[in-house]
């Protein structure tokens, strides 16, 4: 019973198993791509636990119309934006709006989770040269803008730029392949 | 055509929120031109995505999660009461009322023989009142304050009991005095206009004289004549009182749904705003609290005034929702501001 189609059969017909089963595939995925829009954990997890909550309950009527993936990532990404025009955040985070604009765009079909990738993904980060992991890291973790990172490496903020989109660019090359792969998966 | 490489960076810089607005148009260009080209940015937005997990990917603790979350189906499909449940809260709702109402009325008969009968009114957090008093006197009661006065002025005192803020515009009657007793101080005027700040969890109580006279007295032990444009504070936990110069105006105006500012502490502003709008505004760092501001608003949204705020300050604020409680009550908005 691990085909998502049939779990999605037996979620409908009240099957508890296959509830469980659907929830741990993904809820850690879920709760991680909800942070790239709303970045509270306890919030997302909340937004992600009564999506699936609703998914119970409304189980006999709901239409997935594609993938049950896209629809859960869809309900995510609407509930954290819904939530963050509720709370007026957004004016406090102008950078965030901006990529919000691109969020509607997104292709939730093809959209790859972080447990898809998370064993790629470090091995892919030591390859990168020194200075673009160190620029990435840092806007990453610390959440430095480029003109701070420009100061504290003493470079010039286009190096900074330069170096962030290459560190992206080859993380992309090296986990085309299996980028590629998922999606060919996820197809078939 | 743009080269791969410059493409690259306006990505990053928007992902990373660095991108200006002049480099919005070109990426957004670049965007439109095919849909090849939204399918590479889509794979780049996703690779950032899963590069930088907003929260740590070993911190979220999926078995905990399933049992709450099983928990609550389970429990779902054993009480399926919930009709029943909405029915009692409704009975609660009417039954409250009429306790009270019953009560009202007992009490009624029983001070009706003791010929004092008292009304009582009370304006929740975040609605102003008006009260006709029965000499023509007339009240307004500010947020989450409390007024008790008899249904008749018996002759020789016109006397009501506050806890809260107040603005009496008091009819003149020279025979008989107003008198506004609080816990702390009591206010005596014959015809004028006045504002009193008496809540139960301030430290400061104040009154404010817009013009007429009034006599005050702090404690049962000073009197004070004050004259117009004049208020007197008094400090419960210092026992001091400050005599001061003032533009009344700024006092009063919230009888009128205005809020009004003149160079006042931005921990202040911040307490009078959540007063009118029924949240808790708290203001943690020192610097910033003590900030001076002077702003006018009236019948602006609490976003618009929190928004108009962050423009004049390097102010950031957290907002924390409504949560319910276990018995159903919902706490009160909590919204926190922070130096940015």
């Amino acid at each position: 019973m691990n085909n998502e189609h049939d779990l999605l059969s037996a979620l409908k017909s009240g099957n508890k198993e296959a509830f469980t089963l659907l929830f741990r595939k993904y809820y850690k995925d879920l709760v991680l791509f909800g942070g790239n829009i709303l970045h509270d954990q306890v919030r997302c997890e909340d937004i992600v636990q009564n999506i699936f909550l609703k998914l119970w309950a409304d189980r006999e009527n709901i239409i997935i119309e594609k993938s049950l993936k896209s629809f859960l990532l869809r309900s995510v990404q609407n509930s954290c934006l819904d939530e963050l025009r509720h709370k007026q955040v957004i004016r406090d985070h102008e950078q965030f709006t901006q990529t919000f604009d691109y969020f509607d765009s997104l292709d939730t079909e093809n959209y790859i989770l972080y447990s898809d990738l998370e064993d790629k993904l470090d091995a892919a980060m030591n390859k990168l040269p020194d200075t673009y992991r160190e620029a990435f890291r840092m806007n990453r973790f610390d959440g430095l803008k480029y003109k701070e990172i420009a100061e504290q490496l003493k470079v010039s903020e286009r190096t900074v730029e330069v170096r962030v989109s290459k560190a992206l660019g080859m993380l992309r090359v090296y986990l085309k392949d299996f980028f590629i792969a998922v999606i060919a998966w996820l197809v078939s | 055509m743009k080269t791969n490489d410059e493409i690259d960076i306006l990505i990053s810089k928007l992902l990373s929120g660095n991108l200006s607005s002049s480099d919005k148009i070109k990426l957004d260009e670049w965007l439109n031109i095919s849909s090849e080209n939204r399918k590479y940015f889509n794979q780049m937005q996703n690779l950032w995505h899963l590069s930088h997990p907003a929260f740590n990917p070993k911190s979220i603790d999926v078995e905990k999660a399933t049992e709450k979350v099983t928990g609550k189906i389970n429990e779902q499909n054993r009480v399926k009461l919930p009709l029943l449940v909405w029915w009692q809260k409704i009975a609660a709702i009417l039954i409250i009322p009429l306790i009270a109402f019953t009560g009202y009325l007992l009490n009624r008969e029983t001070e009706l023989a003791a010929n004092e009968v008292y009304q009582e009114v009370f304006s929740p957090f975040g609605v102003r009142s008006k009260i006709n008093l029965p000499d023509g006197s007339m009240v307004w009661l500010n947020s989450g304050s409390h007024l008790k006065y008899p249904v008749v002025f018996k002759n020789g005192s016109r006397n009501v009991v506050l806890t809260g803020e107040a603005y009496f515009e008091v009819q003149s009657d020279k025979k008989n005095p107003f008198i506004v007793d609080t816990e702390k101080m009591s206010v005596k005027a014959t015809g004028t206009a006045f504002n009193v700040e008496a809540y139960a969890t301030d430290t400061i109580v104040a009154v404010t004289l817009v013009h007429g006279k009034v006599d005050v007295n702090i404690d049962g032990r000073k009197n004070i004549n004050l004259m117009p444009n004049q208020r007197i504070s008094f400090n419960n936990e210092s026992s001091r009182y400050e005599l001061t110069d003032t533009d009344p105006y700024k006092w009063c105006a919230w009888k009128d749904g205005i809020l009004a500012f003149r160079d006042d502490r931005l921990d202040y502003v911040f307490k009078k705003i959540g007063l009118m709008y029924n949240v808790d505004i708290a203001v943690t760092n020192k610097e910033i609290a003590s900030q001076l501001y002077r702003a006018t608003f009236q019948g602006e949204s609490l976003e618009e005034i929190l928004r108009l705020l962050k423009l004049s300050a390097p102010i950031r604020y957290v907002h924390t929702p409504r949560v319910r409680s276990a018995n159903g009550d919902f706490s009160k908005e909590k919204i926190e501001v922070f130096k940015n």
